[in-house]
C-alpha cells in the first residue's frame, strides 16, 4: 500500500496534472455555488473537456471538482438561504439564521473548516479502506440496509420541532412524495395523474429548493429589507474556527457517518448529510438553538458531506456500483482510459486509486482556502437589499430546476412546491422532516420489499446481529427523547415573537394536508399489492394525524405559528399582506412562462419587480434585466439546456 | 408609466437579440448537433453518448459542436416523445435509445408516441449478457437447471423492463425460478447474489467478464449461456465476448435435447434479444434528414472505428462490441422491432399471469 502510495504520489505531482485539478476545483467551487446545482453539473461540464487529457490528468480535474462542490455550496445555503444542492439543506437551516443574525462570517468559517476536514478524513477513509471494504460491504445484506434507512427516518424524529405531531405530520408528507412515481415493489406508476412528468418521481433537488430555497426567499422578501441587518464586526471568522476545535469530535462523527452513508449504494449522499444532522440534534443535551442557528448543525453535516464523496468512491471502484450520477461519470471516464472498476482494481491499479485519493485531499485543502480568501467579499451579499438579489436567485433556481429534465414540469413543481414550501414555514410546520421522508421514501420501501421477499421466512433476517444492533439504535432516541420529555416537564419554553398567521390561515393549510392525505388514500387503495403498502401505511396514518390537528386547531387549542421568523409585534399584519403578495408574484411568473417561454417572461417579470417592488430608477432596473438575462443565456450554453419557449409563438424567442 | 413601458421594450429587443442566429456555412461546418439522451446524466446510455461526443467532433466532417442533452422522465418515454414532437430532419439534433426505449414499444404501451420506423438509424451497437448461478444450487451440467439443489431466487429490477429477456429465457428452458423485482439496477442486483440473498443472476458481458468472472476463478459463481449476438445478416451467434460459453440457443438444445425452433416462447425470446442486446445502444435522426447530412453521420462511424485513439478508448466504454454503421445496419434493426401480435400477445399474457404486469 505505501509503495502505491508513493508512485501515485508521483504520478500526481506533476505541474501539468496539478494545474488541471486546479482547473477543475475552480468549476466544482463555482457550480457548487449556484444554488441547487452539485456534483453532477460539475462533472458533466467538465466531461468534455477531459476527453483530451491523459488518464491521470482527467482523473484529477474531475474528481478536483467533485470533492469541492460541497465545500462551495455553503455560501449560497447560508447567505441566500437557498440550498446551493440538495445535500446542503441542514446548512440553510442552521447557517441562514445565523446569517440573519449577523454571523454570516463565523457560520462561513466554520463550515469550511468542517468540510476542509471532513474531506481529508474522506480521502484517509478511502485510503485504508480500498483493500479491506470488499466484505464489509458484502456483510451489508438487505436487511442491514433496510434498518439503517430506517434509522435515518428515525434520525428525523429528533427534528420533529416544538410539536410533534406536526413533525410526524411533515415526514408523512415527505414520504408520500417520494412514493410518486415508479413503486419499487411492483410494475406500477404512483400518483402520476397520468402526466408523463411524474412518471420517474420528483427530483430530489428540485424538491429541496422548492421548499427550503423558494419557501426562504419568499420569507425573506415578506419580512423585508436585507438579510442581515447587523453588521458583522470581524471576529467571525475566528469565533467560526474555535467552533470547530472546540466540537472536533462533532467533526469526526460527522465525517465518519457521511463516509459510511457513501459506502452503503444503497442509502445515498444526501441521507449522509441528513443523518449527520440528525445525529447532532438527537445527541445534543440543550436543543434550544437548533433551527434556529446553532453552529453544531452546520459542523456536522458540513464534515459529512464531503466525506460522502470519498465514501462513495469505494462501491464505485471496487463493485462498480456507482451510488451516485456523478460517480457514475467518473466511472465512465475510468474505463475510457482503460481502468475497469471492480474487484481486480485493487492488483492492477491500486496507484490509479491513490492518485484519486491524493486529489481529493489536496482539493479539499485548496477549495476550503480558496472559499475562505473569497468570502469576506461574497458575504457583502448579506447586507445588500434582498428585494435586489431576489429576481436573480429566483431565476437561477428555475433554470436550476429546469435543467433536470428540461420539461415545463420542473419549473411548475418547483414553484408550487415553493409555495407550499412557504405556506408550511409561515404557519410553523417544520421542513425538515419532509424532506428527510422524501430522501428516504424509495430505499426505505425497496430494501423493505427485497429484504421480505429474499427471507420469506422473518426469522432469518430479524435474528441477524447486524440487524439486531441498528434495532436498539432505533429505538435509543426515542427513549431518549421520552426521558429528556420526563424531565422537562413543567418548564414550558417561551416563544419568541414570532408571525402570527390568523388561525384561519393555518387551518387552511392543515385542512389542505388532511385533503392530501384524505386522496392520497382512496389512491393508494386501488394500487397493486406490493406497491400499495407503503403509501397506503403512509396516507392512512397521515389522514388520522392530521384529522387530530384540525380538530384541535378548530378549537383553538394551537395556534400556528411561524417556525423562525422574528419579527416585531404588529408588523405581523403587514407581512402576511406581502407574502401574499410575493406567492402571487410568484404564481403570475410560472404562467407567464408557461405562455410567453422563459426568456420573454423572465425579462418582464424581472423588470416589473424591479421598477415595483425594489423601486430601482429604470435604467437601471433595465440593465439589471439584461445582465440577469445574458447570465441565464451563458448558463444555458455551458449546461446544455434550451430554454423553454412559450406556448404563443414568437418569432425567435 | 411610459418609463416602465420604455424600460420593458428595451428588454423585449434585448431577449430577442439573443436569439439563436442562424449560422450560413457549409453543412455542420459551425454547427452544433445535440444528442438528446432520454435518461438521466450518470446512466449508461448518458456516458457513452458523452463518450462518443468528442469522437463526433473529431470525425463529422465540418467538425461541428456536439453536446450531450439530457431528458430524461418516465423511463426514456418522455425524451423520445419529446424528440419525435420536436426533431427537425436536419441532423441537428440526434436521439440516443436504448433497450428501455425498445421495449414498451413494441410491447405497444400506451404512452409511446414515438414510431422507430419513422427514423433513420446514425448508429448502432449492443453488448452481450451472461447468465449464472451460484454453486450451492448444485448446477454443474446443464440439465441440473431443472432440478437445483436449492430453490432459485432470482434478483431484478422489474419484469416489464431489461428483466424480460431473463425472464422468457426462464419460460423458454421450463426453470423453476422465484424472481424478486424491486432492485435499483444490475450491479446492486449482483452485490444481492454476492451477499448469497439471490443465487442466479445476469450481467452484460463486460460486467461478467470484470465482476464475475474472477468469481468463477475463486468457485463462487458458475457461468450458464450468453444471450449470443445477432451478426449482420441477422442470425444469432456466440457472443463475441464470451465465445467460450454457450448461447441460450445452444444452451437449450444441451437441457432439451432438441431444438427450440417454432416455439412460440422462443419467439418471444428472439423478439427481446436484439433490442435488449445486441441493437441496445442506437442513434436515430427523422425520416427526410437530407442524404448529405446522413453520409456525413455516417462516415463518421467508420472514420472513428478506423482512428486508432478511439480503438483503444473504446475498448471498455463501447464493451469490445463494434460500432456499426446506421445504413448498414437498419433494415435488420427495424426488422428486429417489429413484433408479431401472437408474440405481443405471449409476452403480455406471461406478465400478467405470472408477474402480475399488465400493460
Amino acid at each position: 500500500m505505501a509503495e502505491a502510495l508513493g508512485a501515485a504520489a508521483e504520478l500526481f505531482f506533476v505541474p501539468a496534472r496539478l494545474g488541471m485539478m486546479l482547473l477543475g476545483v475552480l468549476a466544482g467551487l463555482v457550480v457548487g455555488i449556484l444554488p441547487g446545482m452539485g456534483g453532477i453539473v460539475a462533472v458533466a461540464v467538465l466531461l468534455p473537456f477531459v476527453v483530451r487529457l491523459d488518464a491521470i490528468a482527467a482523473l484529477a480535474m474531475l474528481t478536483g471538482a467533485l470533492a469541492v462542490v460541497h465545500t462551495s455550496d455553503t455560501i449560497t445555503s447560508v447567505l441566500i438561504g437557498a440550498p446551493g444542492s440538495a445535500a446542503s439543506v441542514p446548512t440553510v437551516m442552521e447557517g441562514h439564521p445565523m446569517a440573519r443574525q449577523g454571523q454570516a462570517a463565523r457560520a462561513l468559517a466554520a463550515a469550511y473548516l468542517s468540510s476542509l476536514i471532513g474531506g481529508l478524513i474522506g480521502a484517509v477513509g478511502l485510503t485504508l479502506s480500498i483493500p479491506i471494504a470488499r466484505p464489509l460491504v458484502l456483510a451489508f445484506g438487505s436487511p442491514e440496509l433496510f434498518m439503517l434507512t430506517a434509522l435515518g427516518v428515525s434520525f428525523a424524529g429528533s427534528l420533529l420541532g416544538k410539536e410533534p405531531r406536526r413533525g410526524i405530520i411533515a415526514g408523512l408528507l415527505g414520504l408520500l412524495l417520494g412514493a410518486v412515481g415508479p413503486s419499487p415493489a411492483a410494475a406500477q406508476v404512483r400518483f402520476s395523474f397520468g402526466q408523463i412528468y411524474l412518471m420517474d418521481g420528483l427530483d430530489l433537488a428540485i424538491v429541496a429548493l422548492g421548499v427550503f430555497g423558494i419557501a426562504e426567499i419568499i420569507g425573506i422578501l415578506a419580512r423585508g429589507g436585507a438579510i442581515s441587518e447587523r453588521v458583522d464586526l470581524g471576529h467571525g471568522w475566528v469565533q467560526g474556527i474555535r467552533d470547530v476545535i472546540e466540537h472536533r469530535w462533532l467533526v469526526l462523527r460527522g465525517s465518519l457517518i457521511g463516509m459510511w452513508a457513501g459506502v452503503l449504494p444503497a442509502i445515498g449522499a444526501t441521507a449522509g448529510t441528513w443523518m449527520a444532522y440528525g445525529h447532532v440534534v438527537a445527541t445534543s443535551k440543550d436543543r434550544s438553538r437548533f433551527g434556529k442557528g446553532d453552529i453544531r448543525g452546520i459542523i456536522a453535516p458540513e464534515a459529512a458531506n464531503n466525506a460522502v464523496e470519498a465514501g462513495d468512491l469505494v462501491p464505485t471502484l471496487l463493485f462498480s456500483v456507482p451510488g451516485s450520477a456523478p460517480a457514475a461519470m467518473i466511472m465512465g471516464a475510468l474505463l475510457a482510459y482503460g481502468i475497469v472498476p471492480g474487484p481486480r482494481i485493487v492488483q492492477q491499479h491500486l496507484d490509479i486509486i491513490y492518485v484519486i485519493v491524493w486529489t481529493f485531499a489536496a482539493a479539499n485543502i485548496i477549495g476550503a482556502t480558496i472559499m475562505f480568501l473569497a468570502s469576506p467579499a461574497l458575504a457583502r451579499l448579506a447586507y445588500i437589499p434582498f428585494t435586489r438579489l431576489a429576481p436573480a436567485v429566483i431565476l437561477m433556481m428555475v433554470l436550476a430546476a429546469f435543467q433536470e429534465t428540461q420539461h415545463y414540469g420542473d419549473i411548475l413543481t418547483l414553484l408550487i412546491l415553493g409555495v407550499s414550501g412557504y405556506m408550511l414555514k409561515a404557519t410553523g410546520w417544520p421542513r425538515a422532516p419532509l424532506l428527510i421522508g422524501f430522501v428516504l421514501a424509495n430505499p426505505l420501501e425497496r430494501y423493505f420489499w427485497l429484504t421480505v421477499n429474499l427471507y420469506p421466512d422473518p426469522d432469518t433476517w430479524l435474528l441477524r446481529p447486524a440487524v439486531l444492533v441498528i434495532s436498539a439504535l432505533l429505538v435509543f432516541p426515542f427513549v431518549w427523547t421520552a426521558i429528556q420529555a420526563l424531565r422537562r416537564r413543567g418548564v414550558r419554553e417561551a416563544r419568541a415573537a414570532a408571525v402570527r398567521w390568523r388561525p384561519g390561515l393555518g387551518t387552511m393549510v392543515s385542512v389542505g394536508l388532511l385533503a392530501i392525505f384524505a386522496y392520497a388514500t382512496v389512491t393508494a387503495l386501488g394500487f397493486l399489492r406490493g406497491s400499495s403498502l407503503m403509501p397506503l401505511a403512509v396516507a392512512i396514518l397521515g389522514t388520522i394525524l392530521c384529522g387530530a390537528q384540525v380538530i384541535q386547531e378548530i378549537r383553538g387549542r394551537s395556534v400556528p405559528v411561524a417556525e423562525e421568523d422574528e419579527a416585531p409585534e404588529g408588523a405581523t399584519g403587514q407581512i402576511v399582506a406581502r407574502a401574499l403578495r410575493y406567492l402571487a408574484g410568484i404564481a403570475v411568473y410560472t404562467v407567464l412562462i408557461w405562455f410567453l417561454g422563459i426568456r420573454l417572461a423572465s425579462g418582464l417579470w424581472v423588470t416589473a419587480f424591479m421598477l415595483v417592488v425594489a423601486r430601482m430608477r429604470w435604467p437601471l432596473a433595465v440593465l439589471y434585466t439584461v445582465v440577469t438575462l445574458l447570465g441565464m443565456e451563458l448558463l444555458a450554453r455551458v449546461l446544455g439546456i434550451h430554454l423553454p419557449p412559450g406556448r404563443i409563438a414568437l418569432p425567435g424567442l | 408609466m411610459r418609463r416602465a413601458a420604455l424600460a420593458l421594450v428595451v428588454v423585449l429587443i434585448v431577449a430577442a437579440g439573443l436569439a439563436p442566429a442562424r449560422a450560413q456555412a457549409p453543412y455542420y461546418a459551425g454547427k452544433t448537433i445535440e444528442i438528446v439522451v432520454p435518461f438521466g446524466a450518470g446512466g449508461g446510455t448518458d456516458i457513452e453518448a458523452r463518450f462518443l461526443a468528442p469522437f463526433y467532433e473529431k470525425h463529422i466532417a465540418g467538425n461541428p459542436r456536439v453536446v450531450v442533452i439530457n431528458r430524461p422522465g418516465g423511463g426514456s418515454i418522455l425524451g423520445a416523445n419529446f424528440y419525435t414532437a420536436n426533431a427537425k430532419p436536419d441532423g441537428l439534433q440526434i436521439l440516443a435509445t436504448s433497450g428501455s426505449t425498445v421495449i414498451p414499444f413494441i410491447l405497444g404501451v400506451p404512452q409511446v408516441q414515438y414510431d422507430f420506423k419513422k427514423w433513420k438509424l446514425v448508429k448502432v451497437n449492443g453488448v452481450g449478457a451472461v447468465a449464472y448461478v451460484s454453486p450451492g444450487t448444485g448446477i454443474r451440467r446443464p440439465e441440473d437447471i431443472l432440478k437445483p439443489a436449492q430453490p432459485l431466487v432470482y434478483g431484478g429490477i422489474g419484469a416489464a423492463n431489461l428483466d424480460l429477456a431473463m425472464v422468457l429465457a426462464f419460460e423458454l428452458l421450463g426453470m423453476n425460478v422465484r424472481s424478486v423485482f424491486g432492485f435499483e439496477g444490475r450491479g446492486p442486483a449482483r452485490l444481492a447474489f454476492e451477499r448469497g440473498e439471490t443465487n442466479i443472476d445476469y450481467q452484460t458481458t463486460p460486467a461478467y467478464l470484470s465482476q464475475v468472472a474472477p468469481l468463477v476463478q475463486e468457485r463462487k459463481a458458475v457461468p450458464l449461456f450468453t444471450f449470443g449476438f445477432t451478426n449482420e445478416k441477422g442470425l444469432l451467434v456466440r457472443d463475441p465476448a464470451a465465445p467460450n460459453l454457450p448461447t441460450i440457443y445452444e444452451f437449450y438444445q444441451q437441457v432439451h435435447k432438441k431444438k427450440p425452433d417454432g416455439q412460440l416462447r422462443w419467439k418471444a425470446l428472439q423478439a427481446l434479444l436484439n433490442p435488449a442486446f445486441t441493437f441496445q445502444k442506437a442513434l436515430w435522426v427523422p425520416q427526410g434528414t437530407p442524404p448529405e447530412v446522413l453520409n456525413a453521420l455516417w462516415d463518421a462511424v467508420d472514420k472513428m472505428n478506423a482512428d486508432p485513439e478511439f480503438k483503444e478508448k473504446s475498448k471498455n466504454v463501447l464493451e469490445g462490441y463494434t460500432l456499426f454503421r446506421g445504413d448498414k445496419m437498419e433494415a435488420t434493426v427495424i426488422k428486429s422491432l417489429t413484433v408479431t401480435l401472437d408474440v405481443q400477445k405471449f409476452i403480455k399474457d406471461l406478465l400478467r399471469t405470472k408477474y402480475n404486469v399488465d400493460i
